[in-house]
């Protein structure tokens, strides 16, 4: 009965994925991947030879690690998002509520399904393009097969993380949060004086102990992870009543915006923002990434042999790319479905959401920035950086409305949007962070630079904003 | 005059044929009903007709208006209350009603009458998130019935309605089309087709089986349910 529940969640997966991306660009995603482990297997060695060994493969672990934490995040919390975008979903996990099966026992089955579904869909298909690499590089496969295994273990231990997260989460989201800390702390201290997972320290060392440790360290989270899963779970107290009316207020407020959107879609959205408080999870969004990009920083300037200062000008490149993630949270607060009974239209409410992006939501990557700028001491460094982050979170946030429309999350699902993402950010990206870097050199060559990229980006937003009505009006809500 | 009229209308999802070459022509001032069993095809029709989706193949006009060319005129024209009770999570009724009313540009409109109509006073201040299924129902319906249009398309309106909120919503739907409105209804609730509707349609299988007209049947006293089974078995 197992194998088939389990292989019933795949399917739904798999359903799932295929019903908000295209069936080709969810099937091309494992192709993009096993092209990005041939690229990273050939260009292992100059990679090796300018971050140092150790640290190579320790920020792969790394990044696995998070990977899992995230596939997991997104596995045991991303319903909720589902649900608002979609409207109500039944999902397999749902089945205890009608059926005699125990909630426990069901949420481990979808962790093993987690497991298998991404190592199908990423962990083999990046497996399989290293040994192509490995093949074209003349690179023992051998070797590369025990680091795709100790890699998908690095993996499985971020993706338990996120479940223990989610089992303590149940309980309150203080206890979530001490759990989650608890576990962190004494996980590092166990790890002192080695490798970032027992796996990885058995790729180097051999030594067979070190494998055994990260299994039972991750039968031991999922365990408790399991045993914390009751079949009574009751929500926390929710506020359900004394909202005071508010849309003619705010209807008034954006009534100077009417030129841009409607202010009546526009006041809407800006209740739904306040009252879902998703503006919190927003700024904890940012936190994620700019926590991460701040170790990788950290952890570049302690591996390369050079000294690379990333200053506040890199930061507002970053902080401003991602402004999608701020975009895309927009699209996840409510289920459009009942704009589809009025008189509006798709690009109608997309124009109202950049609104709110442009207006009400600048204050978190504000906050963010001014604080990395203080911090860095470089506040004489904060104008050039506030008008950077302004003019990448323009580009990329209109290049997102324009290609994605209400559908950010599950569009970036699909393997061809997602192509086009990066072939449109990237390249921006690195050419303004190399620019930020030569700040110290000369200033006046690196502001005639910037601005000449800040223009065209510029231009583009433009172009890419006045692109979304021709696209999306015609579209259906469904 | 022609309110609604499909021709040769046809809607496919992948391999399947949802909608099969429907013709369809409805008057002003008709209360039609479109029944059928489950998966026959009526909330597909009911989303092309509102232009919530598109057609395959054919062509569909409401008001004389081609929806896939005049989505946004065309709902202006009409209210909608969908198959699934949606309302925005985070406004509560009174704010719903206020947006719509905004938005369809509706001079005094009578919020609090539709309030107290469907007994939302006691909701006042709650957002529609944390409202049951039938409250929310009530204010799909109160968004569509503020919305004064003289084309009104219902989805299995009367679902988790309770008895006395349906006896309401049955008797305001008669005097409105007696005052001139359209009612396009699905419903596989024959008892409430056969005492609304002037007319209606079967439809089975994506296809219109039968068009009935009810004093017709009546005169021939014959049974909307029996008539149903002998075209769906």
């Amino acid at each position: 009965m197992n194998g088939l529940i389990i292989w019933r969640m795949l399917q739904e997966e798999i359903r799932l994925n295929t019903s908000f991306a295209s069936g080709k660009g969810f099937y091309s995603f494992p192709i993009l991947v096993a092209i990005s482990g041939i690229l990273a297997v050939t260009f292992s060695d100059e990679l090796i030879v300018d971050m140092g060994y150790y640290e190579y493969l320790d920020i792969l672990h790394f990044g696995l690690i998070f990977y899992g934490v995230f596939a997991g995040s997104l596995a045991f919390f991303g319903n909720e998002f589902l649900e608002r975008i979609f409207g109500y979903l039944g999902l397999i996990i749902g089945l205890p509520t009608t059926q005699p099966i125990s909630q426990r026992k069901i949420t481990l089955l979808y962790f093993v399904k987690e497991f298998i579904f991404y190592s199908c869909f990423t962990l083999f298909p990046a497996f399989l393009g290293g040994l192509i690499g490995a093949y074209l590089n003349d690179i023992s496969v051998m070797n590369l097969t025990k680091f795709g295994i100790s890699l998908s273990i690095s993996f499985l231990m971020g993706l338990s993380f996120a479940y223990l997260i989610s089992s303590l989460y149940r309980i309150s989201w203080k206890t979530s949060l001490l759990g989650g800390l608890t576990v962190v702390i004494i996980y590092a201290m166990s790890i002192q004086n080695m490798a970032i997972s027992y796996s990885l320290e058995w790729y180097i060392t051999g030594d067979i102990e070190n494998l055994s440790y990260s299994i039972i360290i991750i039968i031991l989270i999922s365990t408790l992870a399991t045993l914390l899963v009751t079949d009574y779970y009751e929500q926390g107290p929710i506020r359900t009543i004394g909202y005071n009316d508010r849309l003619k207020e705010y209807i008034h407020t954006f009534s100077w915006a009417k030129f841009y959107s409607n202010p009546i879609i526009i006041a809407k959205e800006r209740i739904d923002l306040q009252r879902s408080k998703t503006g919190t999870k927003m700024f904890f969004s940012f936190a994620f990434p700019l926590g991460i990009l701040t170790f990788m920083n950290w952890f570049i300037d302690k591996g390369l042999p050079i000294q690379i200062d990333f200053n506040t000008i890199f930061y507002g490149v970053m902080i401003g790319f991602f402004g999608t993630m701020i975009y895309s949270w927009l699209n996840t607060i409510d289920s459009p479905t009942f704009y589809s009974t009025l008189p509006v239209s798709v690009s109608d409410v997309i124009r109202a959401r950049l609104f709110l992006f442009f207006t009400i939501t600048w204050w978190i990557p504000l906050l963010f920035l001014t604080l990395i700028a203080y911090m860095s001491s470089e506040i004489n460094l904060l104008p050039l950086g506030i008008v950077v982050m302004i003019t990448v979170g323009m580009y990329i946030v209109n290049y997102t409305a324009w290609s994605t429309g209400l559908r950010t999350n599950s569009a970036l699902f699909d393997a061809i949007v997602f192509l086009k993402f990066f072939v449109v950010s990237v390249p921006p990206m690195i050419a303004m962070t190399l620019i930020s870097l030569a700040i110290h050199y000369s200033l006046s060559a690196v502001l005639i630079a910037l601005s000449l990229i800040c223009g065209i980006l510029a231009l583009f937003s433009m172009f890419f904003y006045n692109r979304i009505e021709t696209k999306w009006k015609n579209e259906t809500f469904d | 005059m022609a309110v609604i009229s499909c021709s040769e209308v046809s809607k496919k999802y992948d391999d399947v044929l949802a909608l099969d070459s429907v013709n369809l022509v409805i008057k002003k001032g008709e209360f039609f009903g479109l029944l059928g069993p489950n998966g026959a095809g009526k909330t597909t029709l009911l989303k092309i007709l509102t232009g919530q989706i598109k057609t395959t193949e054919g062509n569909a006009d409401i008001l004389g208006m081609n929806i896939e060319n005049n989505v946004t005129e065309v709902k202006r024209k009409i209210a909608i209350v969908p198959e699934q009770e949606s309302p925005p999570s985070f406004l509560t009724p009174r704010e719903v009603l206020e947006m719509v009313s905004s938005i369809r540009q509706i001079d005094k409109p009578k919020i609090d009458y539709w309030i107290e109509f469907f007994e939302l006073e006691t909701m006042e201040g709650r957002v529609c998130r944390n409202l049951s299924r039938g409250q929310k129902q009530k204010v799909m319906l109160a968004a569509a019935f503020i919305s004064e249009t003289n084309l009104m398309f219902l989805d299995e309106p009367f679902i988790n309605l309770d008895p006395i909120v349906q006896t309401k919503v049955r008797d305001w739907l008669v005097t409105y089309v007696n005052e001139g409105g359209t009612v396009f209804l699905n419903t596989h609730l024959l008892e409430n087709a056969q005492r609304l509707c002037d007319r209606a349609a079967i439809i089975h299988k994506g296809k219109i089986q039968s068009l009935i007209k009810m004093n017709e049947l009546e005169e021939q006293k014959m049974n909307l349910e029996d008539l149903f089974h002998e075209i769906v078995l």
